[in-house]
C-alpha cells in the first residue's frame, strides 16, 4: 500500500524550529487536511516531501520509496505532484501550455523528436490536457495567456497542471487562499472529484475551516512545529487543545 | 478542437519563405549595387541564427549572455582551422564546428547554475574577454591577432563563389534554424525552458532537472551561434579578433529585446530591424546630420541604439513581433474592436 | 523558369538606361576621377580619420587647381568604417557598386584592409597606399596581393632596423621590446624575431593590451631584464606613459619608437622623460626643409586650417596623396584600374618631392619604401639625426 509516512521530521531555520519532530501518515486514497496558524510549519511540510528543503533528522517514505534520498525533480515520478502557496505559473504561456508543462515527466526524448515532425502525435499530447482540463472546468480557457487571467483562474490551472502527470498522491496548498465563497466551494468540490473519479490520494493544507470541514477525511492541526492532534473533522473541532489554540475564542464564545 | 498557434504560424511560413527566395532576384533588377545589399542582408542572416540561439538562452531560459560574440568566434576560428589547416570537407565542418562551440557553451553554463542576471552577464561577458585572448595565444593555428583568410564554402563539389551564392546559403539556414526553434520551442523543452526562467520550483516540481536543462540551453544557444560563426568566417572570408567586438555581444542582445524576447520571430525581426539601421539608415543619418552641422557625430551608433532600446523597454516590451501581433489582432476585429486590449 | 524572363528583361533595361553615357572605366569621366577613401569617422581612431583625408585633400586640391590629372579632377569620396572589418567590406562594397569608384585609397587599418582583400581581387580594383604600416599589406602570399601597393615601411622592417641601431649604439646593448598585444604588436615581433636570428640574442618581450594605461609592470619586468634600449610599439599614449613610469622608477634605458610613436604630440608630452628618445619614421618630417614638406606647409597655410591639425598625420595623408596621383600621371590618358597597375609596377625610386628614400613597385614588388630615418626628441622638438636606414 502506498502511504505517505512521515516519522520524527525535523526542520531549523537558522536557529527557529519549523518543525519539530512530526510523525504522521497519511493513507491511500484519503484527503488529509493540514491546519493551523502562519508559520506552524505546514509548508515546510510540503516542501520536506518535494524535496526543496532538507530536514535535519526524521524520514518520509512513500510506500517503499525514501523521498529524502532524492532530488525535487525526481519527486513527481515517484507519483507525487503539488502546487504551491504563491502561484508558481508561467504568465507568457497559454493556460494549455501551463498544463502541458505537468506532463513534462511522461514525455520521454524520443516521444518529443516524434512530436517535432508528427502534427498527429502533438495533438494527441493536447486532447489528453485538453480532457484534464474539461474535467477541472476551464475547457475555453485553453488558448488564453495567463497572464491576466483572474487569480482563481490561476490557481484552478495549477492544480490542473498537478493533476496531468497522473499522480497517485496531490499535494494542494491553500487552494482557497484569497476566493470568495462561492469560488471557494467550487474548490471543495473539484477536491473531492479528485479522489472520487480520479483515485487520487490528496494532501492539503488550508485555512478556510469551513473548506477543511467539507473535504477532509483526516485532519491534522499543527502549531510551531508540532503536531497537537490528528482525527476525523468532528472529533478535531471538538478538542479542546485545538479549540483554544487555534480555532480561537470565537468558536468558544 | 481549436487550431493551434504552431499550425496557424504555418500559413506565415510559405509566403515568408518566397519573399526570401525572390527578394534577391528584385533587388538584382532594382539596383545596380544589389551586392552590397544582398551582403548586408547576408549578415543580417547569419546574425539572425545567432540571435535565434540568444533568445533561447536569454529570451526563453532568462540565462542573461554577454558573451555570444565569444561563441560566434569560436565557430568561426574552429571551422577556418578545420577547414583550411586540417583539411577537414566544409560540410562536415558545418556539423563538427558547431557542435565543437556548444562544448564551451556547457562550459560557460556551469555557472549559470550558480548564478543569474547582472553577475551571469557580467561572467559570459568575461568569457568574450577570454576568447579574444585566447585566439591570439594560439596563434600558431590563427595567426594571433592578425586574423585569418578563409576559403569559400563548397558544399557537394559546388563552390559558393559570391554574395549571391552565400545569400542562398544562408539563408536556407535562417529558414531551417528559424522553422526548428520554433518547433523545439513549442515542445517540452520549450515549455521547460520558460518554466526555469519565471519559476524554478514550479519547474522542478513537475520534473524538470535544471542541470541538464539550464546547460542544455547553453549548448543549444552555442551550437546556433557556432553554425553562425562557421557561414561567417567562409561567406565573410577573413577573420579576426576585430569582428567579434564585446560590443557586438550587447548588440545581439538589443537584437533580442527590440524584436521580441522569447517569440523565434522577434529575434528574426529585431536582427534585420537592427542590422539594415546599422548598415543603411544611420549612415544615411549620419551624412544627413554632417550636411548641416559640418561634424561627424561619433558613436552615434550606440547613442541611437541605446535610445531604441530605452524606448522600446518603456513603450513596446513585447517588442516589434508583439507590435505585429496586435496589429494583427487589430484588423481582425476591426472595425468591431478598435480598442485593443493586451492578450 | 517563368520567374526569369521578366525579371532578365527590368535587367537588361535597367543596365543599358544605366550605361548610356558611361565611359568603359568606372569612376572615369573625362573631366573626373572618383576614388574611394575608407576611414574610421567615428570609431577609436576617428582623429586619424579626419586628419589623414584632410593632408591628401591639400594635394589633390592642389593638383586640380593647376588641371588635373590629364585634365581630369580627382575628386576623394568617403565612407565610415569605425575600425569595423566589417563596415569595412560593406563600405568598400558601396564605394565599388553604387558609388562606382575608380579606385580604393587609403583605407585605415590592417584588419579592415585585410578584410577587403577577396573584394579586391573579386573586381580587380587597385588599393593604393592602405593607411596601416604592417608589413602584412606587401605580403604575396596573401589573397588580393597584387591590388594593393603599401607605401610605408613594415612595422616588422622598422623593428629589425631598430634592433640594428641598438647594437651600433652600443655593441653589448640589451634590447627589451614592449608591444601591443594585437595585429600592429603581431607585426612588430615578426621583425624582432628575424633580428633575434640574425645577432643570435633573445630579447625580452613585454605585452600589453590595446587601450591599456598601466605599464608599471612591463617596465618593472624590463627593468629587472636588465634592458639598455627599449623598442616601444606603442602609439601616441603608451610611450608617454612608459617613459613617465621608467622615469619614476629611476629606471633609464634609451627608448627607442616604431614610427606611429613619432608623432609629435609624444615629444611635448613625456617632458623631461620623453628626452632623447628616438623614432623611427618612412618619410622626412612635416617640418623639415624638404620641397615636399615645403610644399605642404605652404598649402596648408593657404587653405587655412586649424593649425593643430597640422603634423606628422596630416602629413601623411599629404605625401601618400603624393604617390596616387604620381600613378595617375603615369597611367596616361586612357586610364583603366590594369593601367593604373601596370602604371605603379612602373613606379621606380619615386622620392616625392624629396620626402621619400624611394618608392619603388614592380611586377612582384608591392612594398613601396623599405627605409626608415631616426627622429630625435630634444627639448619637446624633433629633429632628423640619421640618413637614411635600409
Amino acid at each position: 500500500m502506498a502511504d505517505l509516512v512521515i516519522e520524527n521530521l525535523e526542520v531549523h531555520f537558522s536557529g527557529v524550529v519549523a518543525l519539530d519532530g512530526v510523525s504522521l501518515n497519511v493513507r491511500e486514497g484519503e484527503v488529509f487536511s493540514l491546519v493551523g496558524p502562519n508559520g506552524s510549519g505546514k509548508t515546510t511540510l510540503f516542501n520536506c516531501i518535494s524535496g526543496f528543503v532538507t530536514p535535519l533528522g526524521g524520514t518520509i517514505d512513500y510506500g517503499d520509496l525514501d523521498l529524502l534520498s532524492k532530488p525535487p525533480h525526481s519527486i513527481i515520478a515517484t507519483g507525487i505532484s503539488r502546487t504551491f502557496q504563491n502561484l508558481q505559473n508561467i504568465p507568457y504561456m497559454t493556460v494549455l501550455d501551463n498544463v502541458l508543462l505537468g506532463n513534462h515527466s511522461r514525455i520521454g526524448n524520443r516521444e518529443t523528436v516524434r512530436r517535432w515532425i508528427s502534427r498527429r502525435q502533438r495533438e494527441l499530447e493536447e486532447e489528453r490536457a485538453l480532457e484534464v482540463l474539461d474535467f477541472i472546468g476551464l475547457a475555453n480557457y485553453e488558448q488564453k495567456y495567463l497572464s491576466g487571467q483572474p487569480y482563481c483562474i490561476q490557481k484552478l490551472v495549477e492544480i490542473t497542471r498537478a493533476l496531468v502527470s497522473q499522480p497517485k498522491l496531490i499535494l494542494i496548498d491553500e487552494p482557497a487562499a484569497g476566493m470568495n465563497d462561492q469560488e471557494t466551494m467550487e474548490i471543495a468540490k473539484i477536491i473531492g472529484e479528485i479522489r472520487d473519479y480520479l483515485g487520487i490520494t490528496v494532501l492539503v493544507v488550508e485555512h478556510d475551516m469551513s473548506l477543511v470541514m467539507a473535504v477532509s477525511d483526516r485532519v491534522c492541526v499543527f502549531d510551531s512545529g508540532n503536531v497537537i492532534t490528528i482525527g476525523e473533522p468532528a472529533e478535531v473541532k471538538a478538542h479542546p487543545e485545538v479549540i483554544s489554540a487555534f480555532l480561537g475564542e470565537s468558536v468558544v464564545a | 478542437m481549436k487550431g493551434r498557434y504552431d499550425e496557424e504560424n504555418l500559413k506565415w511560413i510559405a509566403p515568408l519563405i518566397i519573399l526570401v527566395i525572390v527578394l534577391p532576384f528584385l533587388l538584382r533588377g532594382a539596383t545596380f549595387s544589389y551586392r552590397y545589399y544582398l551582403y548586408v542582408l547576408n549578415i543580417a542572416g547569419i546574425y539572425t541564427i545567432l540571435t535565434v540561439g540568444l533568445d533561447l538562452l536569454s529570451g526563453y531560459t532568462g540565462l542573461i549572455s554577454l558573451g555570444h560574440a565569444g561563441f560566434l568566434a569560436i565557430g568561426a576560428y574552429t571551422s577556418a582551422v578545420l577547414v583550411d589547416q586540417a583539411g577537414v570537407p566544409f560540410g562536415l565542418s558545418l556539423i563538427v564546428s558547431p557542435l565543437i562551440t556548444g562544448l564551451f557553451g556547457i562550459l560557460v553554463g556551469f555557472p549559470a547554475l550558480r548564478i543569474s542576471g547582472m553577475y551571469l552577464g557580467l561572467t559570459t561577458m568575461g568569457f568574450g574577454f577570454i576568447v579574444r585572448r585566447l585566439i591570439i595565444a594560439l596563434r600558431t593555428w590563427t595567426e594571433g591577432s592578425a586574423g585569418l583568410e578563409v576559403s569559400k564554402p563548397v558544399l557537394f563539389g559546388f563552390t559558393f563563389a559570391n554574395d549571391w551564392h552565400n545569400y542562398f546559403l544562408i539563408y536556407l539556414f535562417v529558414i531551417v534554424v528559424v522553422v526548428f526553434a520554433r518547433r523545439v520551442m513549442k515542445s517540452k523543452i520549450g515549455r521547460a525552458l520558460m518554466a526555469i526562467r519565471d519559476s524554478e520550483h514550479a519547474a522542478q516540481a513537475v520534473g524538470i532537472n535544471l542541470v541538464r536543462y539550464k546547460l542544455f540551453a547553453f549548448f543549444l544557444s552555442a551550437v546556433l551561434a557556432g553554425l553562425a560563426g562557421v557561414l561567417f568566417a567562409h561567406t565573410m572570408r577573413f577573420i579576426s579578433t576585430d569582428h567579434f567586438d564585446i560590443l557586438l555581444s550587447i548588440y545581439f542582445l538589443i537584437m533580442v529585446l527590440v524584436g521580441g524576447v522569447a517569440t523565434i520571430y522577434g529575434a528574426v525581426l529585431g536582427t534585420l530591424f537592427i542590422v539594415l539601421l546599422d548598415f543603411l539608415a544611420i549612415p544615411l543619418f549620419k551624412d544627413w546630420l554632417a550636411s548641416f552641422m559640418a561634424v561627424q557625430v561619433a558613436d552615434i551608433q550606440s547613442l541611437i541604439f541605446g535610445c531604441i532600446m530605452f524606448l522600446f523597454i518603456i513603450f513596446q516590451p513585447m517588442g516589434l513581433y508583439g507590435m505585429w501581433l496586435k496589429m494583427r489582432i487589430y484588423w481582425k476585429l476591426f472595425p468591431f474592436n478598435p480598442k485593443i486590449k493586451q492578450t | 523558369m517563368k520567374l526569369r524572363k521578366p525579371v532578365t528583361l527590368i535587367l537588361l533595361i535597367t543596365f543599358f538606361l544605366a550605361c548610356a553615357g558611361r565611359e568603359p572605366t568606372p569612376g572615369v569621366t573625362d573631366t573626373e576621377i572618383l576614388i574611394g577613401n575608407i576611414q574610421d569617422l567615428s570609431g577609436p581612431m576617428k582623429e586619424l580619420g579626419m586628419a589623414l583625408p584632410h593632408g591628401s585633400n591639400l594635394y589633390f586640391n592642389y593638383i586640380n587647381d593647376k588641371g588635373g590629372v590629364h585634365g581630369r579632377q580627382i575628386r576623394m569620396t568617403m565612407e565610415d568604417h569605425q575600425y569595423n572589418p566589417q563596415k569595412a567590406v560593406a563600405a568598400a562594397k558601396k564605394l565599388i557598386e553604387q558609388d562606382q569608384v575608380f579606385c580604393l585609397y587609403q583605407i585605415i587599418g590592417t584588419s579592415p584592409c585585410e578584410a577587403i582583400r577577396p573584394m579586391l581581387e573579386e573586381n580587380g580594383i587597385p588599393l593604393v597606399a592602405p593607411a596601416t604600416q604592417s608589413g602584412t599589406m606587401s605580403d604575396r602570399s596573401k589573397t588580393g596581393w597584387k591590388y594593393i601597393f603599401h607605401t610605408d615601411t613594415g612595422y616588422d622592417k622598422q623593428a629589425n632596423i631598430l634592433v640594428d641601431y641598438a647594437y651600433e649604439l652600443n655593441a653589448s646593448a640589451k634590447v627589451g621590446v614592449i608591444y601591443q598585444d594585437d595585429d600592429y604588436g603581431e607585426n612588430v615581433l615578426e621583425g624582432i624575431a628575424e633580428a633575434e636570428a640574425r645577432h643570435g640574442v633573445t630579447i625580452q618581450k613585454e605585452a600589453f593590451q590595446r587601450g591599456a594605461t598601466d605599464f608599471a609592470g612591463q617596465v618593472m619586468n624590463l627593468n629587472k631584464g636588465g634592458a639598455t634600449h627599449v623598442i616601444i610599439g606603442g602609439i601616441v599614449r603608451e610611450p608617454i606613459i612608459v617613459m613617465k613610469t621608467a622615469a619614476a622608477m629611476g629606471y633609464a634605458p634609451q627608448f627607442l619608437g616604431i614610427s606611429p610613436t613619432m608623432d609629435h604630440r609624444v615629444a611635448l608630452g613625456s617632458g623631461e622623460a620623453g628626452e632623447g628618445f628616438i623614432a623611427a619614421n618612412f618619410a622626412q618630417l612635416y617640418n623639415s626643409d624638404t620641397e615636399g614638406a615645403e610644399l605642404y606647409r605652404e598649402l596648408f597655410e593657404k587653405s587655412g586650417t586649424d593649425p593643430k591639425v597640422m603634423g606628422m598625420y596630416n602629413f601623411y595623408g599629404f605625401i601618400t596623396a603624393m604617390v596616387l596621383v604620381e600613378g595617375l600621371e603615369r597611367a596616361g590618358k586612357r586610364l583603366t584600374r590594369d593601367g593604373l597597375i601596370k602604371a605603379l609596377e612602373g613606379v621606380k625610386g619615386y622620392d616625392g618631392k624629396g620626402v621619400f628614400r624611394g618608392i619603388t613597385y614592380g611586377p612582384n614588388d608591392r612594398a613601396g619604401t623599405e627605409a626608415v630615418v631616426l627622429v630625435e626628441n630634444r627639448g619637446g622638438t624633433q629633429r632628423i639625426i640619421s640618413d637614411w636606414i635600409e
